[in-house]
């Protein structure tokens, strides 16, 4: 038994589930977004007693949000173009790993923004100082590549 | 600035049906006030008034049966109806399952359990009575530290405890809270020993 105390996961959801949802719509697409919500809070419930520590729990509910929102993105589109079956849910940990397949066709600029926004958790001050932009042409930037996320679909 | 609450049933349902929830809870609108009911797989494990930090018997329960908690009216409506018959005077028996997973001390675990399988609805059992019960006629002080800490009050029913000396006591929720429990249950309070002999004021 790890002696970390973590918070009753609602307490979690009260405090970050507004602000989770809308992230989860404008990753998935508002019709979507209340699906990918409770698949990400679902995933994140699984893995919650196995976290080693209790630091960053939003940072961390972002980010099953954004595998999440990512996850459907993709399946959708297999959806649409083949018979595929469904992708295997991936484990919480390797987030990075699918992350960076999933992102892996946009140009490097795009991916950076999306990593340092998403992964990073960074908000768009931090990011456009890793950037070398302004704040509004960082949020710009990872618009635009959720954009094309969305719009393009993701290559496999 | 919430989630709808259709979503957060939704959310919180299906993690009940995936066995994903090391408990639930819900808030319960009655007569002594808010009750704040939190049940785990074996059966309620806390009640709480609404003048106890809810975060903090949240956490307590967290630590003790795990930290995936949720809330839902929903997965705990047979909870809630039972309750309610009770204050609605249809049924006071309570019949709830109870886990006093939060009682550390076998002594206490004993008395709790004794209490609720020995004292119906209308009784009352002085401190030193429920000690005879439990086979420690003399543990009327430590009956007096259960109930003061029973984690499940109103169901593990501590309202009916009351002193030799007469009155009603002490109360978790207060004694305004148990006097009312006990005139809802038309239970009649001795007037005690120490309290009989008291001289009565003259006119």
């Amino acid at each position: 038994m790890s002696t970390i105390v973590l918070p009753p996961f609602w307490s979690l959801v009260e405090a970050h589930g507004d602000e989770l949802l809308v992230h989860a719509r404008r990753m998935a697409g508002a019709a979507h977004g209340e699906d990918v919500l409770q698949d990400a809070l679902l995933r994140a419930l699984r893995a919650y007693p196995q976290l080693r520590h209790a630091e960053h729990l939003r940072a961390w509910l972002y980010r099953v949000t954004t595998t999440t929102a990512l996850d459907h993105l993709r399946a959708r589109r297999r959806e649409v173009l083949t018979d595929e079956p469904p992708v295997s849910v991936s484990e919480p940990e390797h987030y990075d790993d699918s992350f960076e397949r999933l992102i892996g066709a946009l140009p490097e600029t795009a991916r950076a923004a999306l990593r340092l926004r998403f992964v990073e958790d960074l908000d768009y001050d931090r990011i456009a100082v890793r950037l070398g932009c302004s704040a509004v042409a960082a949020r710009q930037r990872v618009s635009t590549a959720l954009r094309t996320l969305r719009t393009q679909g993701i290559p496999t | 600035m919430s989630l709808p609450a259709r979503l957060l049933d939704s959310i919180a349902s299906a993690a009940v049906r995936e066995g994903l929830a090391d408990a639930v809870y819900t808030r319960l609108a009655t007569p002594i006030g808010t009750l704040l009911v939190i049940q785990g797989e074996r059966g309620v494990v806390r009640v709480g008034f609404e003048d106890e930090p809810a975060d903090r018997l949240l956490a307590a329960v967290a630590a003790r049966l795990g930290p995936r908690i949720v809330a839902s009216d929903r997965e705990l409506a047979h909870t809630r109806d039972v309750l309610s018959a009770y204050f609605e005077g249809e049924d006071q028996r309570l019949d709830l399952p109870v886990d006093l997973a939060l009682v550390r001390s076998p002594f206490r675990r004993s008395a709790l359990t004794t209490l609720r399988d020995e004292v119906g609805p209308g009784q009352v059992v002085t401190y030193g009575g429920l000690a005879a019960k439990v086979g420690h006629p003399r543990a009327a002080r430590a009956i007096g530290s259960a109930c003061a800490t029973n984690p499940v009050p109103i169901i593990v029913p501590c309202h009916r405890v009351v002193p030799g000396s007469g009155g009603v006591g002490s109360y978790a929720g207060g004694p305004e809270r148990k006097r009312r429990l006990l005139a809802h249950e038309d239970a009649v309070v001795p007037a005690g020993a120490a309290s009989a002999r008291t001289p009565r004021p003259t006119a």
